[in-house]
């Protein structure tokens, strides 16, 4: 006679390689569907123990039988209806006490169980030694066995424990013991339970008893008809809080805590050097109280250095090609298609070329710093950026964890006002979401890299790092003020972090973050940066007074007019001219679009020079292309190199010189034509000036859309208030005391 | 006695600097891995609240937890409040709805 197949279920947190052990069970025997009524996967396969078939069933990952989530259902209704001949409890030996959790509640369902110790090869890796017969005997001689999954290791005696417990058909029970005055009530409720055959035959009656004290909302809606029951079990609990102070459920979660910390006691050995890991030296260092901080500005000044130098040579390259061949090539286009000299062609390449060409030229720039951030972030350090921050924000009486969205705030400024979200009260929310909009984004980056480099050459990285220093000044500044003001409310409560161990960078991942960012930074600029664009073509081609379109001196043009009216209000601040009004009046689209616009008005200005020479022909374009695409590939190579003297030369005292095997450097790379122009506008102190108002003005209009859905209109309008306020003083407290110092007039 | 789940959440309440799960459980004498399974304990009885780093704030975007801008930050827990049934309106950022 052939024996009935009997059915094994096996149990265990997500990632302990269950699956892994599963397959090696059974092989290629298996099947794969849902659960019913379900979308969670069910797995099912079949092994054969010497003539006995045996169905194992994969059950979901889970970290407890509570019924929190519906993997947690399944699992337990499985075990509690199909009553498999046992259940093999497959346990990460890495993680043993956390997922030891899931095994008590096992044993609370009476149901014969198997611990699979698997990933034991990892624990001996740690210096963990797991006492295998050690475990075996705490938990009243239930089968314990070491497995490594993905290797086979242990699981012939995984089967042959399976063959036992199965041919035996017994189980030796293993009961939690929770304090007195629970024991008792769980031994009333059971005792109540056992009279009730319905209940008795469906059910464990002492787990029934422990859940229902433990208020399990799954059970109580399938128990309604026994509606005495459930008020025994209600009452119960009432008393238990009564005699505790604490509820039922957290005083049995805690006895299963205090049952596997009795177990595990004795059976695990951790080694003494494992209490402080690499991860944890390196902490030491890098969240100490006092060089925390100042660590944490080191590393943004050399992110600011890469930025600026090592993309400084590519972005000349861009800017050669877009402002040379690419729009060389739209003029001779629009000439053989009969458009030469047409209102098209300006459109086309005072207006298209010089307005998204002149922003995606940062393209290299832009790449730079979110290659430098994704490198602080898969490394692991930028979780530890905003736990030293924490002590500035507090001294300041702010909330530590507002510094998270003004992290976020140093990529995007959208994401970062929804980002005050975490912060649990509402006028934090508010105080945060001033601060947010001083942290300088990605999209303030071009004014600083073209201004810096027009201004300042090589040392355009220090102008850059400045404005991310002034950035989060103004920022713990106001935060500083507002709640002493306005915002007073009681002292903020710290945050408990999981920290992730330190790592090297994976560089697919960092790839991958830096393309998806720089790659939606050039979907803007095909968009609302080319809408704009185009706008503001239109607007400068457009006569104020006389004149026809396309025929006119952009001073005289409708944004010119406009422009000139409104400049002398930053006259004070050394830049009230209409071409530095106009792009600030622009740049509220968003903030790439000052550049933008700067190319524009300079492009259109530059028109009135007649060209002298010949057109380079087809050939000496793509030449001149590859050659100084090879040139910029060399200088950013010898660029990034030099990152390490100039930071070594931060110590007073010490000059490491910088190599420069090219026979070139930083000050004697090709300015663009924007540059060039803007040395002809500005004073180097009114360039910086200009770049501390774009700093702090409001940073887009989609900023505000997202300030007004989350804060309302009327904080909004003072927020707008507010920042152009503290952008426009200090604009002119840095014009008029540089001036009074005599620096850079 | 308070249970060593009242004393995790009496740790958070008592905590005047942030702290890591790990540096935690070193001072309760636990191991890390189980300090996080009381802290869900508590997220799930809703007096501890995690703490997103703004990459789920969007909460109607169709790449939400992927937008670009987003730094990625571990999770964070702190105590929760009496306000925390909070409603999540539409994110209009504007890189998320391409």
């Amino acid at each position: 006679m052939v024996a009935q197949p009997i059915t094994i279920a096996m149990a265990g947190n997500p990632n302990v390689g269950k699956s892994t052990l599963f397959n090696a069970l059974t092989g290629a025997r298996q099947h794969v569907g849902n659960w019913p009524g379900k979308t969670v996967e069910k797995k099912e396969g079949r092994l054969h123990l010497d003539g006995q078939d045996v169905i194992v069933v994969d059950l979901p990952g889970t970290y407890s039988l509570t019924a929190y989530s519906s993997e947690e259902v399944i699992s337990r209704d499985f075990i509690i209806n199909e009553q498999p001949g046992a259940v093999v409890a497959v346990v990460d030996a890495a993680n043993l006490e956390r997922n030891l959790y899931l095994v008590t509640q096992l044993l609370e369902l009476e149901v014969p169980v198997i611990v699979a110790l698997n990933m034991s090869d990892i624990a001996r890796s740690r210096g963990l030694t797991i006492d295998a017969s050690k475990l075996s005997v705490q938990l009243n001689g239930m089968p314990v066995i070491e497995t490594v999954g993905n290797s086979g290791i242990g699981v012939d005696a995984l089967k042959a424990a399976i063959r036992q417990v199965a041919a035996t058909d017994t189980t030796n029970p293993v009961t939690i013991r929770y304090m007195p005055v629970l024991e008792q009530e769980i031994a009333q409720l059971t005792a109540r339970i056992q009279t009730i055959p319905d209940l008795a035959r469906r059910y464990r009656p002492r787990w029934l008893a422990l859940k229902l004290l433990e208020a399990d909302e799954d059970l109580i809606s399938r128990l309604q008809a026994h509606r005495t029951l459930l008020q025994h079990a209600e009452a119960a609990a009432s008393r238990i809080e009564m005699a505790t102070d604490e509820d039922a459920e957290t005083l049995i979660t805690d006895g299963r805590y205090s049952f596997i910390q009795t177990v595990v006691s004795s059976a695990l050995t951790r080694p003494r050097e494992a209490l402080e890991t690499r991860s944890d030296q390196i902490d030491r260092v890098l969240t100490h109280r006092l060089y925390g901080v100042p660590i944490f500005l080191l590393l943004m000044w050399v992110v600011f250095q890469f930025t600026a130098n090592v993309s400084a040579p590519f972005l000349d390259w861009v800017d050669g090609v877009i402002s040379g061949p690419l729009a060389r090539w739209a003029s001779a286009l629009m000439g053989a298609v009969g458009l030469g000299g047409s209102w098209v062609e300006a459109l086309l390449v005072d207006g298209v070329i010089a307005g998204v060409g002149g922003v995606l030229v940062f393209v290299p720039v832009l790449m730079s710093l979110y290659l430098a951030i994704g490198i602080l972030e898969d490394s692991g350090y930028m979780a530890r950026a905003a736990f030293v921050m924490d002590r500035v924000m507090r001294a300041m009486g702010l909330h530590g964890k507002s510094f998270l969205p003004m992290l976020v705030g140093f990529g995007c400024t959208v994401p970062a006002v929804y980002a005050t979200r975490t912060l649990e009260n509402e006028s934090d929310r508010k105080l945060t979401g001033f601060l947010v909009t001083f942290m300088s984004c990605g999209a303030r980056l071009p004014v600083y890299v073209v201004i810096g480099a027009a201004f300042f050459g090589a040392r355009a990285g220090n102008l850059i790092f400045s404005m991310y220093l002034l950035g989060i000044g103004v920022a713990l500044f106001t935060g500083w003020a507002l709640k002493h003001t306005v915002y007073r409310n009681k002292p903020p409560q710290p945050f408990v972090m999981e920290l992730p161990p330190y790592r090297v960078p994976r560089l697919r991942d960092v790839w991958r973050q830096t393309w998806e960012r720089t790659s939606s930074f050039v979907r803007k600029a095909g968009t609302i940066i080319l809408a704009t664009s185009v706008v503001i073509w239109l607007l400068m081609a457009l006569p104020a007074r006389s004149g026809s379109l396309n025929d006119v001196a952009p001073a005289d043009s409708v944004f010119g007019t406009i422009s000139d009216t409104i400049s002398p209000v930053f006259a004070p601040a050394g830049f009230g001219n209409w071409q530095a009004t106009g792009s600030l009046i622009t740049g509220f689209v968003a903030k790439e679009v000052v550049i933008g616009t700067m190319g524009q008005i300079y492009a259109g200005e530059a028109e009135a020079v007649p060209e002298t020479e010949a057109a380079p022909t087809l050939m000496a374009d793509l030449t001149m292309i590859g050659t100084s695409f090879v040139e910029a590939s060399a200088l950013t190579f010898q660029e990034v190199v030099n990152i390490v003297p100039r930071t070594v030369n931060l110590v007073p005292g010490v000059h490491l010189a910088e190599a420069n095997f090219l026979g070139m450097d930083a000050e004697e790379e090709d300015t663009t034509t924007l540059e060039a122009a803007l040395t002809q506008v500005f004073t180097p102190l009114a360039a910086v000036a200009f770049t501390v108002f774009v700093l702090l003005y409001t940073p887009c209009m989609v900023t505000v859309a997202a300030m007004r859905q989350e804060f309302g209109a009327r904080f909004t309008l003072y927020q707008i208030g507010y920042t152009f306020a503290v952008a426009w003083l200090a604009a002119v407290l840095v014009y008029q005391v540089g001036t009074l110092l005599g620096l850079g007039v | 006695m308070a249970s060593q789940l009242r004393e995790v959440l009496n740790r958070f309440a008592d905590r005047s600097a942030p702290v890591s799960i790990k540096r935690m459980a070193q001072e309760m004498g636990i191991d890390p891995n189980v300090l996080s399974g009381m802290i869900d304990y508590w997220v799930r009885k809703g007096k501890l609240r995690e703490v997103s780093s703004g990459g789920e704030a969007c909460h109607t975007c169709g790449i939400k937890g992927a937008c670009p801008y987003v730094i990625t930050l571990p999770r964070s827990y702190e105590l929760a409040g009496d306000d925390d049934a909070q409603s999540n309106p539409p994110c209009h950022c504007g890189h998320c709805s391409s």
